[in-house]
């Protein structure tokens, strides 16, 4: 046995993130963890990185007791993890990247540079990746900066390494290179543990699974006594087809529609249309250009060539305001930062993009906005604590609720959602769709960005598939396969 | 070759070549190598002060504190100096240093321990470092006949006839230069400054830094408190006053991001001169003593604009172009 944990515990603030987990990890083998979000697989993956301490349980490391009280405690250990995006230095070379924290020195003490562009230089080589050392990270693909992770957990010679869904946003050639090079890290006596979403490709690689839902163990085995079906259960907790609550509407006139829109070095001959009561889904790779579109669309940046047309008549969107005043609406990905203010009450919020409407020669009408913003809360059901609690303080899902409150307020008829159930639990993230559905059922139409292809095919009528600024194909959902789609978004097809 | 072209710090060096140029033009008494090495003189101790801020700004803070510093270590050695003349300079210079960097730790005490946010923190030493000269000396200045002769003469030892602060701005320059680019200290600032939280995973210890950076900060200004006193022959509660602002704009002049973990030691040296050029220079072209604040700071401002505009051209590119 590598890594042993028993009775893990850990609580934030009353939550319960973990409790009494097991986890044992065989030596030489690939491990999946998986579980939706919130399930505590991020937790799990900080407590062996020394991040968090557990609240209660132990850590037998080779059959030893250990605690991990800090992250550079957790490498002299022996393990590494390889995040997403966010643990890399953009404006550091590679070489730098690779040996940060652990810069070789020669005896005057001075950092090395030569030696470690040697050496990872030799690395890179018995990767086969074509990186130059010299490099920022910040000019690589993302593929190309998780091999410099992995690289990294090379030199810190680790025998364990955490791959925090590593496939998320490569390229079908991008992903089978990455698997050859985890299989070689088993081949050389690593033992990896493989959280990802992607159930096929947990099949295919990994030998033993472990499956965690609101914090608790819910079955670990060999990955050969299981199957997609199954493990979708174990995760969910029930049926699959329970998650979507798409309700059937008719689907009636074209409201919407763009025709070659182009922007320089972004995208270019977009064309798509969207009908009244429609859910229009955007299925692509991250930095396919999807969102590019939407914030040209809704007049946050400026289109080179194209034009939209909205109830058969061309409209000219300059600004937010311009879509806001006919009525397209656009709910960014990054809700903290673009979508609310974290400083301002849920009211405040709710009532920021009507001002106007509830305000009389420039003097906020206050009792208008208090009617709105009990109306929308209502609606919404978001759940505050008292009256003008800050929505920092709410939770993932309320504050996702929040902006959706601030848009509703503006009465739209178009609704662009990028990412809507992005980060949060499974209850919020239903209850978005059970919401995305009655506004549909309201006369709305939605275009809805995601990349989780579920979603897609769940919530959605029609999907535009995009890959590198380009639309691949427009699918009936009904008609199309799951593999069919990912094909296209990954440029095979 | 086109990548030396866009190059933040060959621009940099670019522009005041440009001004040094155009000012020749207008009064070539300007470019004499006597008005040069003056020029650098002066822009000494702006340069060894901007080197020492970059090391805080690195790390995403701020030192506002370090003109207030330099007054202090300045007084406190001065008022020693009129007691014991008899003293070595060295002796002054050591404890100059030494007052800096506890002045410093306690910057980053504040910061680290007691998590006070760093501009917070360096705003109230700020008044409080330059309050406590009017304390210790109630408010007297301490004039040039005062220190003894050993004290003031240091400064003006000459070598190839350049003068001792552009030689040791040299050193400092060559010493941050080695600690930056070479030493696990240096390249863990620029980590920590980069992606504080990835930097967390890989184990540096922020406050350990915060702490190392601030004390840096303050054992220069402590140097630079003896330099200024000894160059000036005068130690007063009003020496270097707002000069904090000048050392910050040398060092986003040379492009020194104020967001952290980017920016080059030579970088910050070419800011520093392109400020020291355009002070000395402005009264050298027969410039109206009123417009010079203004017409220095558009420049600033203007060659910033040139500099961080270049650099953004190179822009994300999602499509394919066929």
């Amino acid at each position: 046995m590598k890594l042993e944990l028993k009775n893990i515990s850990k609580n934030f603030h009353g939550v319960k993130a973990l409790q009494n987990v097991d986890f044992q990890l065989q030596e030489n083998s690939i491990h999946a963890l998986l579980g939706e979000n919130g399930a505590g697989k991020s937790t799990l993956v900080k407590i062996l990185c020394g991040v968090y301490q557990p609240d209660s349980g132990i850590i037998n490391l080779n059959n030893k007791q250990q605690s991990i009280p800090d992250p550079s405690a957790s490498l002299s250990l022996g393990i590494s993890a390889i995040h997403q995006e966010s643990v890399m230095f953009d404006e550091l070379s590679v070489t730098e990247n690779v040996f940060i924290g652990n810069h070789i020195t020669k005896s005057n003490g001075l950092v090395d540079w030569g030696l470690m562009q040697d050496k990872t230089n030799q690395l890179l080589k018995d990767l086969e990746a074509n990186i130059e050392p010299n490099e920022k990270i910040k000019d690589l693909s993302i593929a190309q900066r998780h091999i410099v992770q992995i690289s990294r957990s090379l030199i810190h010679d680790a025998d364990i390494v955490i791959m925090d869904e590593p496939t998320a946003s490569l390229s079908q050639k991008e992903i089978n290179e990455l698997y050859t090079i985890i299989r070689n890290l088993k081949k050389q006596n690593k033992s990896i543990i493989f959280i990802s979403h992607k159930l096929d490709e947990v099949i295919e690689v990994c030998d033993e699974f472990t499956v965690l839902r609101d914090g608790e163990l819910i079955k670990s085995d060999s990955i050969q006594n299981t199957n997609k079906d199954q493990l979708i259960t174990y995760m969910a907790g029930r049926e699959v087809n329970q998650i979507f609550p798409k309700n059937n509407v008719t689907i009636e006139n074209e409201i919407f529609e763009v025709r070659n829109l182009f922007k320089k070095t972004q995208f270019k001959d977009i064309n798509f249309n969207l009908r009244k009561k429609e859910i229009l889904g955007f299925y692509g790779l991250v930095g396919s250009g999807r969102t590019e579109i939407m914030k040209s669309i809704f007049g946050i940046t400026k289109l080179d060539e194209g034009e939209i047309l909205f109830k058969d008549q061309k409209i000219l969107i300059r600004k937010p305001s311009d879509a806001i005043d006919q009525g397209i609406v656009y709910l960014s990905e990054e809700r903290q930062q673009l979508g609310m203010t974290g400083l301002m009450s849920v009211k405040d919020n709710i009532n920021m993009a009507v001002m106007d409407r509830n305000s009389n020669f420039y003097v906020m009408n206050t009792l208008k906005e208090i009617k709105n913003s009990a109306a929308m809360q209502e609606k919404l059901n978001i759940k505050v604590s008292y009256w003008s609690q800050l929505t920092q303080s709410l939770s993932g899902g309320n504050q996702q609720k929040t902006v959706i409150a601030k848009w509703l307020s503006t009465k739209p008829e178009v609704l662009i959602l990028d990412e809507p159930t992005k980060g949060i639990d499974v209850r919020s993230k239903s209850a978005v769709h059970e919401f995305m559905g009655e506004l549909v059922e309201e006369g709305m139409s939605i275009m809805m960005i995601s990349s989780e292809l579920p979603e897609i095919l769940g919530m959605c009528d029609r999907v535009v598939v995009m890959y590198k600024g380009l639309i691949k194909d427009i699918l009936n959902v009904k008609e199309a396969s799951s593999e069919q789609i990912v094909k296209l978004a990954s440029g095979e097809s | 070759m086109k990548k030396i072209l866009l190059n933040r710090d060959f621009i940099l060096f670019s522009i005041i070549l440009i001004i040094l140029i155009a000012v020749g033009f207008a009064n070539p008494l300007f470019v004499t190598p006597k008005s040069i090495s003056d020029v650098l003189t002066d822009t000494s101790i702006l340069i060894i002060l901007a080197l020492s801020q970059m090391i805080v700004i690195l790390i995403r803070a701020i030192d506002l504190s370090v003109a207030s510093n330099l007054a202090l270590s300045g007084m406190l050695i001065s008022l020693l100096s009129t007691v014991h003349p008899e003293l070595p300079v060295y002796y002054f210079i050591a404890l100059s240093c030494v007052i800096g960097t506890i002045l410093g730790v306690l910057n980053g005490i504040s910061i680290a321990i007691l998590k006070v946010p760093f501009i917070v923190t360096t705003l109230g030493t700020l008044s409080i470092y330059r309050g406590l000269i009017y304390f210790v000396s109630d408010g007297k200045q301490v004039y040039s006949n005062e220190f003894s002769e050993d004290f003031l003469a240091l400064i003006h030892v000459k070598f190839l006839s350049l003068s001792f602060l552009f030689w040791l701005a040299v050193l400092v320059f060559i010493v941050i230069y080695i600690l930056l680019n070479h030493t696990r200290f240096g390249r863990n600032l620029y980590s920590l400054g980069g992606n504080p939280d990835a930097a967390k995973y890989i184990g540096i210890n922020e406050n350990k830094y915060i702490i190392m950076a601030y004390s840096l900060s303050g054992f220069f200004a402590g140097l630079c408190g003896y330099l200024w006193v000894a160059r000036y022959s005068v130690a007063s509660t009003q020496i270097a006053i707002g000069f904090e602002l000048t050392v910050i704009s040398a060092c986003v002049v040379g492009g020194i991001s104020v967001m952290g973990g980017v920016g080059t030691v030579l970088g910050c040296v070419l800011g520093a001169l392109l400020i020291g050029l355009i002070r000395n220079a402005l009264p050298a072209v027969d410039i109206s003593q009123f417009w010079q604040l203004a017409i220095s700071g558009a420049i600033i401002l203007l060659a910033i604009i040139i500099n961080t505009k270049t650099e953004q051209r190179k822009e994300k590119t999602i499509m394919v172009e066929n």
